[in-house]
């Protein structure tokens, strides 16, 4: 009868066993974090669109790690260090993931995707009934982007690497993801995890900075919807077409993301309602799923351990609270100049993330006084029923 | 040290460019609208003016008949 060796039939075990301690604890950790995530994205604590695959595939990969050839261990899901046309090749027949992350995280067409669903869920409307104000809250928002950078750099990352973990400051996951596969591309898993897993943090972050930084007799102040003008389809499409000319004439790197974002909203805008439905439904929700769980399955330990994680942990938490107070420091300067008839709260939904941060306000001011609604279509509808 | 005041250095020129874009978009936006506006109005003014000028001869005609 043969030898059967019991550790070479149960590889996780045996390459558990057999690697660095340092790694050992690594993957555990990641495997209780990921099954962590998968329960408060369920419960709805964290973003359940990312965290639930983003859990899965960070709790599998590091249980699923074997010997891929004689001692070098490694997973079949994906190599994200595989470059050479010829390794490219060979891990794109193997890893199962290998084809997704290849030709759409690697170069950012995930993040453009994202961005297109975005634009077509996304009512420009709001911005367009104020532009002068709306710039000065997001200028006011990317406090955190700016300030992280000197930080940063005076932590001793690069220029390029500053840059990169700076962006977490604009709470925009496909952005990070973006600018750091073009500036530290050896930097861009763990950074694009530490955006993602804060990002989903502001949900549960930002209501208690709000409530900090704003007393409650602030918070319930209530908007005049006889100021609120309305906008018809024509304008915002001329709107985009002309700022997607022109922001893709002034920064052509960004151009893809400008070009997938107003698309969508021109899409959105023209009532096309196949393309509508197609790219707010299986697009947007596509993309989601497969960044989430390349996410999680990049979380792999002997990828992520790097020196520098934990000094691109504490930059990501202080780009997003300074951001948050940098949005909220211009909502207070609105609600001056405007004769205090603004709603301050607005300010913290000038940190990006699309519609989380909104959706913190809204809830925030709603919280307040329940006729004080800051997002001016649902309070019409509100007040309508 | 030099390298982190270039930082600050490239940290204000970055976020100089940033609020003179976002502020040139916000004109862009605000002399759309203000076109659009206007384009409106003077249509407007066009319709109220060819208005009574085109219910005059219907007017006097039906008061002919009449």
């Amino acid at each position: 009868m043969p030898e059967i060796n019991i550790l070479y039939i149960f590889q996780g075990i045996a390459t558990m066993v057999a690697s660095d301690p340092l790694i050992i604890v690594a993957r555990i950790v990641l495997i209780l974090l990921g099954v962590a995530f998968v329960y408060l994205g369920a419960k709805g604590t964290l973003e359940p669109l990312i965290m639930i695959p983003m859990g899965v595939g960070m709790s599998s990969v590091n249980a699923a790690v074997l010997y891929l050839s004689g001692t070098t261990m490694g997973t079949i899901f994906l190599d994200p260090m595989a470059s050479e046309p010829s390794q490219l090749m060979d891990v794109l027949q193997i890893n199962f993931l290998q084809p997704v992350y290849t030709f759409t995280f690697s170069n950012g067409l995930i993040a453009c995707l994202v961005f297109m669903g975005i634009g077509v869920i996304t009512d420009i409307g709001y911005m367009l009934i104020s532009p002068m104000r709306s710039m000065f809250i997001a200028l006011c928002a990317e406090l955190g982007t700016l300030l992280t950078f000197p930080i940063a750099v005076a932590m001793g990352l690069t220029y390029k690497e500053a840059a990169s973990i700076a962006m977490v400051g604009g709470a925009d996951g496909p952005m990070v993801l973006y600018t750091s596969l073009i500036l530290a591309k050896d930097l861009f898993v763990p950074i694009t995890i530490v955006a993602y897993l804060y990002l989903s943090l502001t949900y549960a972050g930002y209501p208690y900075l709000i409530r900090l930084l704003i007393p409650k007799h602030l918070r319930g102040i209530k908007m005049d919807p006889k100021q609120i003008p309305s906008f018809s389809k024509a304008e915002k499409m001329t709107f985009a077409i002309i700022s997607c000319v022109l922001l893709c004439l002034l920064l052509p790197v960004a151009a893809p993301l400008f070009m997938s974002f107003f698309l969508g909203i021109i899409i959105r805008e023209s009532d096309v309602k196949p393309f509508v439905e197609f790219i707010s439904g299986p697009v947007l929700y596509g993309s989601t799923f497969f960044l989430g769980l390349l996410l999680g399955v990049l979380c792999e330990a002997a990828t992520i351990l790097n020196p520098k994680v934990i000094l691109l942990l504490f930059l990501g938490i202080t780009a997003l609270l300074i951001s948050g107070i940098g949005g909220i420091i211009g909502g207070y300067i609105v609600y001056w100049t405007s004769g205090r008839t603004y709603n301050p709260v607005i300010g913290i939904a000038g940190v990006s993330c699309v519609p989380t941060t909104a959706k913190v306000a809204h809830k925030e001011a709603r919280d307040a006084n329940k006729f004080a609604v800051i997002l001016p279509g649902r309070w019409a509808r509100a007040f309508a029923a | 040290m030099e390298y982190f005041w270039g930082s600050v250095k490239l940290m204000l020129i970055v976020y100089g460019l940033a609020a003179f874009i976002a502020m040139l978009v916000a004109w862009v936006i605000k002399l759309i609208f203000a076109g659009i506006r206007r384009q409106r109005v003077s249509a407007a003014t066009k319709v109220d003016a060819s208005a009574p000028s085109e219910a005059k001869p219907a007017g006097s005609a039906s008061g002919k008949v009449v």
